[in-house]
């Protein structure tokens, strides 16, 4: 119940198709109100225009059209909803089974599937009724039941067959629950949304099914429905008398009840499946004084390569704004590779997605600036930012099964890239593949393999290289070997170490494993609940780590050497990014903090030595001035 | 190659499936079949004929079930699908020979019309999203998709046919004409255009639904989220990136589809007396012409098996997952 | 910040005569999948011998694929073992199990899994997930479920567990569900727990604690504990053994400070090497080895890690070496611990070791 309202509340067109729903069910119910004549009387002048006694006109029979259509929309209802029912019952049956049983029983279930899906179902329906004719409305319904399971079994058993693979449904077997039970308790709840989108296409098929049925003659046409309807203006021929209305009313409510059957399905489709959709703009920018502050004079005698400053980023949701990145100032030098540390959550992810452009919607940038070699990356036009994507900086995404597009060949995918940027002799483009591919350990002939063909190490490896094409200045890389077996991990981030020497880029290495960024960081930043806390040289941080949240990351990994003893992790979990968060976000996580102090100020970033920022009060007093107020 | 192998061995395990329910149906009739159907002849049947249906139903043998079942099968291997009862006594696979063709060329052209068409504006609706068009074209999809055929059949016929006579009420062609002359094509389209229409109308709904779906699936694919950050161009994102991968389980769907549009051709035909199959087989059902009806469901089934085998021999070609026998 | 020696127990050990049997005993434990339609033969595990005494934690390392994950759910009885056998506290236990027999067996053997987001239903509160196994196992008394789903939720650190027990598991962080999942398993009073990367989905900051909770209750309720994980620092911290596989199979078992200390088969070493090691430097020890685990279907006919073995010999191609005890209860698959085999000429000297033995 509370499902399905969730489903209206978030999707118009379900709500539509309920509402449209619920008033064909009410014709139907109310039929003896809305109208004072019986549907099979015909008392009534023959062919009567609509209007006045009669709201849609009389039949060649004399009886009353609009009596007819909501006394119709009973047995048409009644139809689809009882082979809705048995059909969805019989798909969900099977479906089920096979996916519980598996084995045979799933090969033999599969096979009986797709024989019914190709088996044409109109003309098998027709050939049946005619055999079984005079049986009524029970054999249409079962006929037609019989005929259109399929549908909903194929997809109940895709998804149960991914359901029955789930940890919770092991988990539950392994805790002795029975067959029954698991497929009842477990399984069948979470298929629900399912089931009713199956529910909805047969009955729909139903619907059509008997319309076609009774209008081919072959249902039992003494019986009232919208398609018997239909057969007998047809057969009084109501066209040729003009008779339009006869013909158009029964057939315009079965295509209303079959759109409110197949909105309620986009609806619970629409809600189950939410998609993030990488859209063809660029992160939205919410900056509000457009005249960007002028280039603050540099500081550090070499320029930065890439310079934040006091980036605020997030997520607006219906709720309210997420600030997942707060006030973020961060620098990157050429040739430097800069370490990006911290808990899921903790805003790093959309930090470097925010600074490049690449958030998808609904992330947006709050305010600040992201430069790129002195070039504002948040005032640049799609246009723009296309051109400067890939050539300037470029990004390796987390190693995912599906980085690659499936389709096309490796070779074509590492192309591209070049070819969008100018790059289009077939020579430069074959001998860059080919220095590309040994820049990064893999074989020349993996050119010509297609993604499926390739192991999870090797893609990430392709990935890189593409990355490294067009020889940028700067790649951010996020999580690029978290999905990685740790021997391809290490293999893997030595060449890319290997690979940054010699070309002099700079790195942005995004990880939660602090020991890892330990051992390849120049610098390493750590945040917490959108900011940066601490900032320092990586040995330094790794010898004399300040902030106390640090401290305890580092404590977080047991050693591989030394003596073996009890460490502890960090109780507690960070403040909501929805809220304001006016105080240090660590206080109530933190065994240190100053009551009256770290949880009424914020504390601001400050060097306590060369090159060691950190907010924190244990290490100095200055406040931090809040950038943004509360939206 | 084992995916299309087992595709085939699937096709045959069908075409036995129809086959056996062909031979089983009539023999769910209550006491003698034939005899209940020569009764609601009301003795209007020619004796001949009478042995003839005997004869297609293997009554006249003396063997078991079984053996009926076999010699039925035997027939049905040489061709012999008996005589037509209604059209007394012409072969039921002369009439079929001469119906298919109308039937193959309308549901062959409007198919691909349809499946062009409608994923054309499915994938228009989900890459642009958020505009008014795109918006509103998969409410009115899903309205044009649960259309009954017949009834908007119908409602063209009225409004183009009788009211206005651009198009001619029934018929496939207008009698008396040079074969392949340009009249005669002329006239041949005219007299497909209303049931074209029909078809396409209301199976490009269907097309638009599947092919947004598909399209809002490998939009939030991680390759796309990759080919953006590459700074490929749209045309080339949209062309091989999603359009390609977006295709491949259309192809999937089209078996399905394929059933359905066949189903509404019948009813199409019927309302446009358009001399194919459906209107033989609508024909059939109103005279009780029961080997006519059971032969052309036989012949519909094996024609929607074949078109299916050969899609699914064209998606091994397209996603080399298939092609080298992993699941996608 | 307050330290303890979690590891102080089991060092006493009584004589063997009259030691109890061993938590559990499998005997050339073997798995071979099908894989698909098309008849390919998958060994995932490959006559894998090993033990968990009562009370100890034998942590089974190993990367994606090398079957560590397949051996939990062959002892759980999810999938059939294609051979072998397997005792359970002394006692032998069929191979195939059905009706109450395998309840029984469910009581007694209880799986901790890894990402505790897939592993409770979402749909059901989390007092009615930890009052199934209660149920099914006959520990639930009329009136007194509630009390012992929050008793069971008190020792897993939810306190007060009858406010955790009326949640649903979208209400709690990754953390607090897997000590939700902990209890469960817990609730049937297991003898053995197989724990199958249960801090690998959690951050960081959570994993310890989740290993001390499993170390706490190992220590209070004498749990046996088989601990899969592909973290060398991790099992070194949880287990008193350490057993490592590679392709399916077993190729070093021993104390967990000699395996991770001085690991004898080359393959041990290359994954200690490869592991994060802050004080190091990136490129300190080499990774001679390239390539990548082989396929399954299509094993090396000798030792496994044979073709990416910078000190291999012929002899290492022609047949699975065999387990050399190589110290006190430690073993290594490596012929590298026979002096004369030890004495052929290199297979591959292009891979250049670097370490040696």
């Amino acid at each position: 119940m509370k499902g399905l309202l969730t489903i209206l509340r978030r999707s118009p067109r379900a709500a539509f198709g309920v509402g449209l729903l619920a008033a064909l069910l009410l014709l139907a119910l109310l039929a003896p109100l809305l109208t004072p004549y019986s549907p099979t009387s015909q008392a009534f002048g023959t062919w009567l225009k609509p209007g006045g006694e009669h709201l849609l006109g009389t039949t060649a029979l004399g009886q009353d059209i609009w009596s007819q259509l909501v006394y119709g929309a009973r047995l048409t209802l009644l139809i689809g909803f009882t082979a809705g029912l048995v059909a969805t019952a019989i798909g969900t049956a099977l479906g089920l089974s096979a996916a519980y049983f598996g084995g045979r029983t799933d090969e033999a279930i599969n096979v009986l599937i797709n024989v019914f899906l190709v088996l044409p179902g109109l003309p098998l329906l027709i050939i049946a009724s005619a055999f079984l004719r005079g049986g009524g409305v029970w054999s249409i319904i079962l006929v037609i039941a019989l005929t259109g399971w399929a549908w909903g079994a194929r997809v109940l058993r895709s998804q149960a067959l991914a359901l029955r693979n789930r940890d919770f449904v092991q988990a539950a077997i392994v805790s002795g629950e029975r067959p029954a039970r698991i497929i009842f308790a477990e399984m069948l709840p979470n298929l629900a949304g399912l089931i009713a989108a199956g529910f909805f296409s047969t009955a729909l098929y139903a619907v059509l099914s008997e319309a076609a049925l009774a209008f081919l003659g072959m249902g039992d046409v003494s019986q009232v429905t919208w398609g018997t309807m239909m057969y007998w203006a047809q057969a009084r021929g109501a066209l040729l008398q003009g008779a339009w209305w006869w013909v158009a009313a029964p057939g315009l409510c079965i295509a209303l009840l079959g759109t409110a059957f197949a909105l309620v399905n986009f609806g619970i489709d629409e809600v189950t499946n939410p998609r993030v959709i990488h859209e063809a703009r660029a992160t939205r920018v919410l900056r509000r004084n457009r005249a960007a502050p002028q280039a603050e004079p540099a500081l550090e005698p070499p320029q930065p390569l890439l310079a934040i400053r006091h980036l605020s980023a997030g997520y607006v949701t219906p709720q309210g704004p997420v600030r997942a990145v707060r006030d973020v100032t961060l620098s990157v030098a050429p040739g430097e590779f800069l370490g990006l540390a911290g808990e899921s959550g903790c805003g790093k992810s959309t930090l470097a997605f925010a600074a490049t452009r690449l958030l998808d919607a609904p992330g947006v940038v709050f305010d600040g600036e992201a430069r790129l070699a002195g070039q504002d990356l948040l005032a640049l036009n799609p246009a723009e930012l296309r051109r400067v994507r890939w050539k300037d900086y470029s990004l390796v995404f987390q190693a995912s099964m599906n980085i690659l597009n499936p389709v096309l060949r490796i070779r074509e995918q590492v192309y591209d890239a070049m070819q969008a940027h100018g790059v289009q002799d077939r020579g430069r483009l074959e001998a860059r593949a080919r220095e590309l591919f040994a820049l990064v350990g893999i074989r020349e002939d993996y050119l010509n393999a297609y993604p499926h063909q390739l192991s999870g190490g090797m893609k990430q490896r392709v990935v890189i290289a593409i990355a490294l094409a067009l020889e940028p200045k700067l790649v951010v890389m996020d999580e690029p070997t978290t999905a990685l077996d740790v021997v391809v991990q290490r293999q893997i981030l030595q060449e890319i170490d290997a690979v940054r020497k010699r070309l002099g880029i700079s790195i942005v290495f995004i990880t939660h494993d602090l020991s890892l960024l330990v051992e390849m960081s120049d610098r390493i930043a750590i945040m917490y609940a959108g900011e940066v806390v601490e900032e320092a040289p990586a040995h330094e941080l790794y010898a004399q780590p300040k902030h106390p949240y640090t401290r305890r990351l580092m404590g977080a990994f047991p050693p591989l050497e030394g003596p073996r003893e009890r460490r502890e992790g960090i109780p507690g979990r960070p403040p909501s990014l929805a809220q304001d968060i006016p105080y240090c976000p660590f206080f109530e996580r933190c065994p240190n903090h100053l009551p009256g102090t770290c949880d009424v100020f914020k504390p601001a970033r400050v060097e306590v030595t060369s090159g060691h920022s950190v907010a924190c009060f244990l290490h100095s007093p200055a406040v931090k001035e809040e950038a943004y107020a509360a939206d | 190659m084992p995916y299309l192998l087992r595709k085939f061995l699937i096709l045959l395990l069908t075409l036995w499936v129809a086959v056996t329910l062909n031979f089983i149906l009539p023999r769910l009739v209550p006491g003698d079949p034939v005899g209940a159907m020569i009764a609601r002849y009301q003795g209007k049947l020619d004796p001949s004929a009478v042995d003839a249906l005997k004869l297609a139903y293997g009554l006249n043998d003396q063997g078991g079930l079984l053996g009926q079942y076999f010699a039925y099968l035997g027939k049905l291997l040489r061709g012999d699908f008996g005589r037509s009862i209604g059209q007394f006594p012409t072969p039921v696979s002369e009439i079929i020979a001469q119906a298919a063709p109308w039937t193959i060329g309308l549901i062959g052209v409007c198919t691909v019309l349809a499946v062009v068409l409608g994923s054309a504006l499915g994938l228009y609706s989900a890459w642009r999203r958020g505009q008014p068009l795109a918006d509103a074209l998969p409410p009115l999809a899903l309205f044009l998709n649960s259309m009954p055929y017949f009834w908007f059949a119908l409602l063209l016929l009225y409004l183009l046919a009788f009211k206005s006579s651009v198009f001619p009420l029934s018929g496939g062609l207008d009698p008396f004409l040079t074969p392949h002359s340009p009249t005669w094509w002329v006239s041949l389209l005219r007299h497909a255009t209303l049931p074209a229409l029909t078809i396409i109308v209301t199976s490009a709904g269907g097309w638009l639904i599947t092919m947004r779906n598909n399209v809002m699936g490998v939009m939030s694919e991680d390759y796309i989220a990759f080919a953006r950050a590459k700074g490929l161009s749209e045309g080339r994102i949209l062309n091989r990136y999603v359009l390609r991968n977006a295709l491949l389980p259309s192809f999937t769907a089209f078996g399905m589809a394929l059933g359905f549009v066949v189903g509404g051709s019948i009813l199409t035909e019927t309302v446009f007396s358009y001399p194919g199959l459906g209107l033989q087989l609508y024909n059939a059902v109103t005279n009780l012409d029961y080997p006519l009806m059971q032969a052309i469901f036989l012949y519909i089934a094996l024609a929607v098996l074949i078109a299916n085998f050969v899609v699914d021999a064209l998606y091994a070609l397209l996603d080399p997952r298939v092609r080298d026998g992993k699941a996608a | 910040m307050p330290q303890t020696e979690p590891h102080a127990r089991s060092t006493a050990k009584p004589n063997a005569a009259d030691e109890p049997a061993p938590a559990l005993i499998l005997e050339g434990l073997t798995k071979v999948f099908q894989v698909g339609r098309s008849g390919r033969s998958v060994t995932a595990v490959n006559n894998v011998t090993l033990s968990i005494g009562r009370g100890e934690v034998l942590g089974l390392v190993g990367e994606s694929g090398s079957g560590k994950s397949t051996i939990a759910r062959l002892i759980a009885h999810l999938h059939e073992p294609t051979s072998g056998a397997m005792c359970l506290a002394g006692k032998p236990v069929p191979r195939q199990l059905r009706g109450r027999a395998l309840t029984r067996f469910r009581k007694d053997v209880q799986m901790i899994f890894q990402d505790p987001f897939a592993s409770l239903n979402p749909l059901h509160t989390i007092g009615y997930t930890l009052a199934r196994p209660l149920e099914i196992h006959g520990f639930a008394r009329k009136g007194n479920v509630q009390a012992q789903v929050s008793t069971l939720l008190d020792r897993v650190g939810l306190s007060p567990g009858a406010s955790y027990a009326a949640k649903r598991p979208h209400e709690l962080s990754g953390g607090q569900r897997q000590r939700v999942v902990i209890a469960r398993a817990l609730a049937a009073r297991p003898e053995l727990i197989l724990a199958d990367e249960p801090t690998s989905a959690l951050d960081v900051s959570i994993r310890l604690d989740i290993m001390n909770l499993l170390l706490d209750l190992r220590d209070q309720e004498g749990l046996s504990m088989l601990f899969i994980t592909h973290d060398l620092a991790g099992a070194r911290y949880m287990s008193d053994r350490i057993a490592v596989m590679y392709a399916g199979y077993l190729v070093e078992i021993g104390p967990a400070e000699r395996v991770i200390g001085q690991p004898q088969m080359p393959y041990t070493q290359l994954l200690k090497r490869a592991a994060p090691k802050p004080e190091g430097n990136l490129n300190a020890g080499g990774l001679e080895a390239p390539g990548e685990i082989p396929d399954l279907a299509n094993l090396p006919p000798g030792c496994p890690f044979e073709p990416r073995c910078p000190h291999a010999r012929a002899v290492c191609r022609a047949g699975l070496p065999r387990m050399y005890d190589v110290g006190a209860g430690h073993q290594a698959r490596c012929i590298l611990h026979d002096p004369e085999l030890a004495a052929q000429p290199l297979l591959h000297p292009a891979l250049q070791p670097h370490a040696t033995l």
